[in-house]
């Protein structure tokens, strides 16, 4: 068993790193505040370093690395701006990869190409008003008339929604039959007529990330825009959602990590009582306890990470290091508040941003009390 | 043109340093990339940009773990690496350092040879002039401009008290790279990955040269604390000036 980073992965993630830090943690306060998506600096400036297509071969635009490395990128972007993260991940894991998993080999070349490579931009719709951790209750129809599907109904809380140019859809192709089994999934282009964007969120948190409804009025799609066998949707979704437990697994690690330097930085800084408040045991523990728990989530993320790339299952356990890594983040980040204090509360400080960020991560991509579902069904199947 | 860079990895800065007799501790340390020699690397991919022909080496000394910061000028666009293996490579003298580079040099007639302007661990700032010399090369140090038209050189240097100089010459020449001479590329994602796929051949230092050292690092240690800082006095127009001058002649912030 080995526990260190290949060569690659370490160079990664200085590269990584130092983009985040001089280039995206600059304007996370300032996009945070005025809720304002760059897309040059989120998505462009990733294409071009590669991080668009990190885990897809080389034939389909990606860069060949491993889920290890991808989660690395979305951590170290996340450490500093958790939107930014978010728009990787679900760019790659919700949208780039169905394809790249379902596709035919011409959706991969007209579709999984040009998202792999950053010259597109995707995302993800399968929650509705009233499917969102049940995704059966999909109330979303395609119904197929000649050579296309016609699509109705509306998408709610869509990451990257508006921006992006690609979305995998699910909706229900058959009435008759119950729940999951009547789910479909397709590709669905922005410009499409009878596909246009409603509200736009107003969120606590990640507020540099757009979420936006999809909204379907007798849109028309090739029929060639299935994607996987017609009534497998709901499989497609699931396989979808297991990798994209990665990716948020990985945000939160980044925002926990980001907050736990936050902290300990100025607890080295920060006087009371004559002393620098890092040689009081109390923040001591504190900073023990952050450090810690936001280590055993990185092992958790990894080791899902690791499992994804050898063609391991690992439903369990992305389920387990999402768990584990958004709750950390949401300990570690109220702690890193806690440590700055007063500081800690105001927006000059990045720490209140951070604990703000770190909710959706519990609630996103399947609740903390779905992976608890999730992991005690595999226990006790 | 064929061009050689030479790069060292040096411990992260921010590391916490335990001193053994004559050097720190190399155990459990992170290491990167020197930072001058980062400017190097990417001097030298600009001209194989500008010529497009070019042939780029870059060479590094010590042991195995010294490969991961050759990677990352490999996926910076060099194309080939040439490691110098040496385990004991932080108790060789600048000489050695300089005599394993030139010998290596000698027999591969290099057209221009970028050097960081000096490690950020030892900062010596003498293997890339003792190596020009060794090799007869003209040698410019602390470069921070840099431009090539029809073979020959025009080299901007940064001199002490906010002076530059301007340096013109032709190849074969080495030169020591200094912050301001570029702002390095990221190596993308692809790269590193491509990187892997490119020559990279270990050499023992001890088949190059077993040139013997002319000096010897007696002991390190951590300069006793002084507190305070540095205090001005005087009236406001003088002590601008003087300001104006500490900031110029010891600090980079004024270009």
């Amino acid at each position: 068993m080995k526990f260190e980073l290949t060569e690659e992965q370490n160079l990664i993630r200085d590269m990584v790193r130092s983009f985040a830090e001089s280039e995206v943690a600059p304007s996370a306060r300032e996009r945070d505040e005025q809720e304002r998506f760059d897309r040059q600096l989120m998505f462009t400036r990733l294409a071009e370093l590669g991080l668009t297509g990190i885990v897809f071969p080389e034939e389909y635009g990606g860069a060949g690395a491993d889920y290890i490395s991808y989660a690395i990128a979305v951590e170290e972007l996340s450490r500093v701006c958790a939107s930014t993260g978010v728009t990787l991940s679900a760019h790659l894991s919700l949208c780039a990869n169905p394809i790249y998993l379902f596709g035919t080999e011409e959706q991969k070349q007209h579709y999984l190409v040009p998202l792999a490579t950053g010259e597109k931009m995707g995302a993800f719709g399968l929650t509705e008003n009233s499917a969102g951790s049940d995704a059966g209750g999909t109330k979303t129809v395609a119904i197929q008339e000649g050579d296309q599907w016609i699509l109705n109904g509306s998408k709610v809380f869509i990451t990257n929604g508006g921006e992006a140019e690609v979305y995998v859809v699910l909706a229900r192709t058959d009435r008759e039959a119950k729940k999951h089994r009547g789910i479909s999934a397709f590709i669905v282009e922005k410009d499409t007529p009878g596909f246009s964007f409603g509200k736009k969120e107003e969120k606590m948190g990640i507020r540099s990330s757009p979420t936006m409804e999809l909204v379907f009025e007798n849109c028309r799609i090739p029929r060639s825009n299935l994607l996987g066998e017609e009534g497998r949707g709901f499989s497609v979704a699931m396989k979808t959602l297991d990798g994209g437990r990665i990716g948020i697994a990985a945000q939160a690690l980044g925002i926990a990590q980001g907050a736990l330097d936050q902290a300990v930085s100025y607890a080295r800084e920060r006087k009371q009582f004559d002393a620098p408040i890092s040689q009081f045991q109390g923040v001591q523990f504190q900073l023990a306890d952050m450090a810690t728990q936001t280590s055993a989530a990185r092992f958790l993320v990894y080791n899902a990470a690791y499992r994804a790339s050898a063609g391991l299952s690992y439903s369990l356990e992305s389920a387990m290091a999402k768990l584990m890594a958004s709750e950390t983040a949401m300990r570690v980040t109220t702690q890193a508040v806690q440590i700055l204090g007063g500081y800690g509360y105001t927006r000059d400080f990045p720490v209140e941003r951070m604990m703000r960020d770190a909710k959706i991560t519990e609630i996103y991509e399947g609740t903390s009390e779905v992976q608890r579902i999730v992991i005690g069904a595999a226990l006790c199947r | 043109m064929k061009i050689l860079v030479c790069i060292k990895q040096v411990p992260d800065m921010e590391s916490k340093f335990t001193l053994q007799e004559r050097w720190y501790d190399t155990h459990d340390l992170a290491w990167r990339l020197n930072e001058y020699d980062e400017y190097a690397i990417e001097q030298a991919v600009a001209i194989k940009e500008q010529l497009g022909d070019s042939d780029l080496t870059v060479l590094s000394i010590g042991p195995a773990r010294v490969k991961e910061a050759m990677k990352k000028a490999l996926a910076m666009g060099c194309d080939r690496g040439l490691h110098i293996e040496d385990n004991e490579v932080e108790q060789r003298d600048p000489q050695q350092i300089a005599a394993l580079i030139a010998a290596h040099a000698r027999d591969n007639h290099y057209d221009l040879i970028f050097c960081g302007m000096q490690s950020q661990d030892r900062a010596s700032a003498q293997v890339g002039v003792i190596t020009a010399e060794k090799l007869g090369f003209p040698c410019v140090t602390t470069i921070v401009d840099f431009h090539l038209q029809d073979g020959s050189i025009t080299v901007k240097r940064e001199l002490e008290g906010g002076l530059k100089a301007r340096v013109s010459l032709s190849p074969p020449a080495l030169f020591t790279c200094q912050l301001g001479l570029n702002t390095p590329r990221y190596p993308t994602l692809p790269n590193i990955m491509k990187a892997k796929k490119k020559e990279m051949i270990t050499v023992p230092a001890a088949e190059i040269s077993q040139e013997a050292a002319v000096q010897e690092t007696m002991d390190i240690y951590f300069p006793e604390k002084k507190g305070g800082g540095l205090i001005l006095e005087g009236d406001a127009g003088e002590l601008a000036d003087r300001l104006l001058r500490i900031l110029k002649e010891q600090t980079t912030v004024m270009g």
